[in-house]
């Protein structure tokens, strides 16, 4: 059931970007639409879509770059440490966690390195996973998203995407431990 | 509240970095200054004048460790160098970290003169007869402010690293930003957001159901529920711009963006690829078995995410927020 679902989709993701170009193009063709120009004209917008996010991307990564860099995050796991042991999530997943919504190579490095030492398919190493995979870097799209419309005064945005991010570690955590617990 | 979050990420790294580097000057962590025994065992014999002479010096993980008063070193060091010597007494050292290099070392190599490399003094060398081995007395280079060094780097790093990644932005975004707009003028889009009206009324009141934004959101949601990273992130660029069109207050956030936030923060995904990718890699038996953990995690922060924008954006300090101009603006309009 699970090795069906996956095959669908993979072929699905295979699939889904030729078949959106061909779709796009063909319906406008058959539209009478100038693709051709069309395309030229919305694509223009792309390079200033680029360069505006820049220093919104700057502020944002070099911020988390000497956060990362100052071995900060020892003094945060060793404070938060204590509280995770009540959700019954193991001290050594708690990096991953909190690295997750700060950076992308950052929590790619953790998983790798924990999956390596307890072993993919222990009750760690699923959980370091699946936390990994149900989440995004929120900080990287924040400062990408509203940056490229720049946004600086992001209102409520910040905390929605940590209780967001909250919710989706308990819930990690919550069903590994079920599915996989020990 | 971004501010906030930014600023203390920075003041705490900084406050971090010099308290560390305190804590390391005060309990000499490098041992800066301290001579260390070593044996050298030579792996050319050098002859009566030479003053060049490779090698590599030896010591068990206890004399390793009890030099340095830590107990990271499991097995024995053996670490090849280069030495320049003087009259066969004294000189100097420089080695190039590899992988049998202590952890320490390769730390401390991290902050040093040369990149990667540790330099040093030979104080004293004593070869034995065949001049197979010697003892030596080495001292390392001083080894300071590592972490103030490693802040400074990974800010410049960054820095750039923030570029390249916009700058490699822009091949993608134009790319799909054309075929966008392709799709727009075919009506391809007004047919996909009529599909799901019913579902984005309900999560984007404020945005009428057949605005291009809907469509825009709705291709995003697809692209990063199958993992397309390439595609999702120029079609949800596209559609802040378009939401950024119904904006009344520029520079702000509107209410219907950060709950389109909240679902692409949210990561809803039917196949997280990358993270199936490294545990194939690292040999997991069962690569498949985090699809469903991983689709319920997301599912639940995906949900939490937006009942939280709505929530919270009827609070009275977000609300003002963008308030404000909206009735300045219908001051301006009507009068």
């Amino acid at each position: 059931m699970v090795d069906l679902f996956r095959t669908v989709i993979n072929f699905i993701s295979i699939l889904a970007i030729p078949l959106m170009i061909a779709i796009f193009l063909g319906w406008g063709f058959f539209k009478k639409v100038r693709v051709y120009e069309v395309f030229v004209e919305g694509a223009k917008d792309g390079f200033h879509t680029a360069i505006r996010i820049i220093p919104y991307l700057v502020a944002m990564l070099f911020a988390i770059g000497i956060f990362r860099a100052s071995g900060a995050m020892d003094v945060l796991i060793s404070i938060i440490t204590p509280l995770t042991n009540l959700i019954g999530m193991p001290p050594d997943a708690l990096p991953m966690a909190l690295m997750r919504p700060l950076s992308g190579s950052g929590s790619l490095g953790i998983m790798t390195e924990l999956m390596k030492v307890h072993g993919p398919d222990s009750f760690i190493g699923v959980l370091a996973s699946t936390l990994y995979g149900s989440s995004e870097t929120t900080f990287y799209i924040l400062a990408v998203y509203f940056g490229s419309v720049n946004i600086k005064n992001t209102r409520h945005a910040v905390p929605v995407g940590l209780l967001a991010d909250l919710a989706g570690m308990l819930a990690a955590v919550f069903i590994c431990r079920i599915l996989f617990g020990v | 509240m971004l501010n906030y979050i930014w600023l203390s990420l920075i003041v705490i790294a900084l406050v971090v970095g010099v308290g560390k580097d305190i804590n390391d000057e005060v309990r000499n962590t490098y041992r800066n200054g301290t001579p260390l025994e070593v044996m050298f065992i030579s792996s050319q014999v050098p002859s009566g004048t030479a003053t060049r002479c490779e090698g590599q010096f030896y010591l068990t993980a206890k004399q390793f460790n009890d030099f340095y008063g830590t107990s990271s070193q499991l097995e024995e060091v053996k670490q090849p160098a280069v030495l320049s010597l003087l009259q066969n007494k004294t000189g100097n050292f420089i080695f190039a970290c590899t992988e049998v290099t202590p952890v320490l070392w390769k730390d401390m190599a991290k902050s040093a003169s040369g990149s990667d490399k540790l330099t040093g003094k030979v104080e004293r060398i004593e070869f034995s007869d065949d001049h197979g081995w010697a003892k030596a007395t080495i001292v390392m280079e001083s080894i300071r402010f590592v972490k103030l060094k490693a802040i400074t780097q990974a800010a410049i790093d960054f820095a750039n690293i923030a570029v390249e990644i916009a700058i490699g932005l822009i091949g993608v975004m134009s790319l799909w930003l054309g075929l966008i707009k392709v799709a727009e003028e075919a009506g391809l889009v007004k047919v996909l957001t009529r599909l799901l009206a019913p579902i984005t009324k309900r999560i984007f009141p404020d945005v009428p159901p057949d605005h291009p934004a809907i469509g825009a959101i709705i291709m995003n949601t697809a692209a990063n529920m199958l993992g397309l990273s390439n595609a999702a992130t120029p079609i949800g660029l596209k559609a802040m711009e378009e939401l950024n069109k119904l904006n009344p207050k520029i520079g702000t956030a509107t209410n219907a963006m950060v709950t389109f936030l909240a679902i692409n923060t949210g990561g809803l995904i039917l196949i997280p690829a990358t993270a199936m990718a490294v545990r194939a890699a690292v040999g997991s038996t069962n690569i498949g078995i985090i699809i469903g953990t991983s689709i319920f995690a997301a599912g639940c922060a995906t949900i939490t995410g937006i009942i939280a924008s709505k929530i919270l954006q009827r609070l009275p300090k977000y609300k003002r927020e963008l308030m404000d101009d909206t009735k300045k603006l219908e001051e301006i309009n009507n009068g």
